[in-house]
């Protein structure tokens, strides 16, 4: 009937996914569902000072990926576009790139628009504490609804969650043990060595261990980069 | 032309007036100042919407041992309801634990009525879990606001009536509303303005892992005019040190 009342419907495979095949054919399902041609599901990798898209699944042609570029996804991704769940989206229009300020040049636009993106919806899934974006794109403007996208939006939210070690393996991983993490966030709260020593109820030797381990572990030079690198990527 | 008027059907309870969809959206996000009794009134239409006779929101203490509900209001607003003793008590433990993971909805029916379970057991994403209150059927909501904030909006009863695409509806209007939230409880951020360029320049170096002996190198100063900076702003950001302060300034987004 509607194309809201295609996502009524659950799915006759079974809602969970368990490869990313099944990513892909949910993604794919999805688009179609709420009028879209294409998506992209992408992932921020943060390296020092640069944002770096890791496109995790995407039906967008191979070459369209390499013209764009990278540094123009994730620009996409973590720009002022991107809504997260419940806020209602703002296409950015490929054919109106003035409307899209800093976003685009107006060379990317055209090829944007070239390439079967006229407009492009960005949408913030959460995953847990992991974040990934997702953008939907039509060849004409006003195709997308609105409606249907906004719940599409949580859908997606539900299928990543459902395979979470293959989220965690394409964005970076948390690879801190719980009480690596905890002693970290203490830190991050201000608190020294002693301090949080106290508050976990364990010795300072111990607790200089985990963080001396976080360090490492995010290949950071001392305790604020660590702390920065895990706020970051959504740790703490 | 045909596709139009099934998009303006589709979209038109979602304009309704007492639907805080609307309240949310993009343009009046930062402006809109809401207040609990505020967010209490959109969380009650919300469960009057899926015919659920309590609710409550709680925020995740970020400390991952300690996995822990804080209540920040419920159903009995200003009082507390029972089943928020449970739920901020041991028994949210798991719940908080999964939603660090993940985003699905997590469901309990423990009120003994066997018609009650099968609306909830037939949501297609949402996962069993041990009930948050006893004797209680419910739904819990993983919530995520922009800085990092984690929260669970739970909607508590026995006939509550939920389909897949209405849970994904009120899903999104509970992000909404936690992100609504999550503004009125930002810490403290009022003196943050006042921070100059150059210090957040050194504060963003002092994330990126360098030291005093480093950023003076880079921007051209005296090792002493760069602590300067830092000291100033950790004390303008309400740090007791420069790692809180350099994660305060990350959390505020004033340097990414």
């Amino acid at each position: 009937m509607s194309s809201s009342a295609a996502l009524l419907q659950p799915d006759a495979s079974g809602s969970r996914l368990t490869s990313r095949g099944d990513l892909t054919g949910f993604f794919m399902q999805l688009a179609a569902d709420i009028g879209a041609d294409s998506y992209m599901l992408v992932a921020i990798v943060h390296d020092q000072d640069r944002n770096d898209a890791r496109i995790v699944s995407s039906n967008w042609i191979f070459d369209a990926i390499e013209l764009i570029g990278k540094r123009l996804i994730a620009n996409l991704a973590l720009g002022p576009l991107t809504v997260a769940p419940g806020v209602r989206p703002k296409p950015l229009v490929a054919a109106h790139a003035p409307d899209a300020g800093a976003l685009l040049t107006g060379e990317e636009a055209r090829l944007l628009d070239v390439l079967g993106h006229a407009e492009i919806y960005s949408l913030r899934l959460n995953v847990g504490r992991q974040r990934l974006f997702v953008l939907f794109s039509a060849g004409e403007a006003g195709r997308i609804d609105l409606t249907a996208l906004m719940k599409a939006q949580l859908k997606c939210c539900y299928a990543l969650s459902s395979i979470p070690q293959l989220i965690a393996a394409a964005s970076m991983q948390d690879p801190l043990s719980d009480r690596e993490r905890e002693c970290l966030f203490w830190v991050s709260e201000g608190k020294t060595t002693d301090e949080v020593a106290v508050i976990l109820g364990v010795s300072s030797n111990t607790v200089n261990s985990y963080i001396t381990h976080a360090i490492q572990k995010f290949a950071a030079s001392n305790r604020a980069m660590a702390i920065a690198t895990a706020i970051r990527s959504g740790i703490i | 032309m045909k596709h139009a008027q099934v998009k303006e059907a589709a979209t038109a309870p979602f304009n309704d007036q007492r639907n805080p969809f609307g309240a949310f959206s993009l343009g009046s996000e930062t402006h809109h100042a809401a207040t609990i009794p505020d967010a209490v009134r959109r969380c009650r239409w919300i469960a009057v919407d899926i015919n659920a006779s309590g609710f409550g929101l709680y925020f995740v203490s970020p400390s991952a041992e300690r996995a822990r509900l804080v209540a920040c209001f419920d159903s009995d607003y200003p009082s507390t309801a029972v089943a928020t003793k449970f739920i901020s008590g041991a028994n949210g433990e798991d719940v908080v634990r999964q939603s660090r993971i993940s985003t699905a909805p997590r469901w309990w029916a423990d009120d003994g009525i066997a018609g009650s379970r099968r609306v909830l057991q037939s949501l297609a994403w949402a996962e069993p879990t041990a009930p948050l209150a006893p004797g209680t059927n419910g739904i819990a909501l993983p919530v995520h606001a922009d800085r990092g904030q984690c929260g669970l909006v739970v909607f508590l009863g026995s006939e509550i009536t939920l389909s897949d695409d209405t849970l994904c509806e009120i899903h999104a209007r509970s992000f909404a509303l936690f992100a609504a939230v999550a503004r009125i409880r930002p810490g403290d951020t009022g003196r943050t303005r006042s921070i100059s360029k150059r210090e957040l320049e050194c504060l963003k170096l002092t994330a990126n892992g360098n030291t005093s002996e480093e950023i003076a190198k880079l921007l051209k100063l005296s090792v002493h005019t760069a602590n300067q900076y830092l000291t100033q702003s950790t004390q303008k950001l309400n740090a007791v040190n420069r790692n809180q302060a350099v994660a305060k300034a990350l959390r505020l987004g004033l340097i990414e």
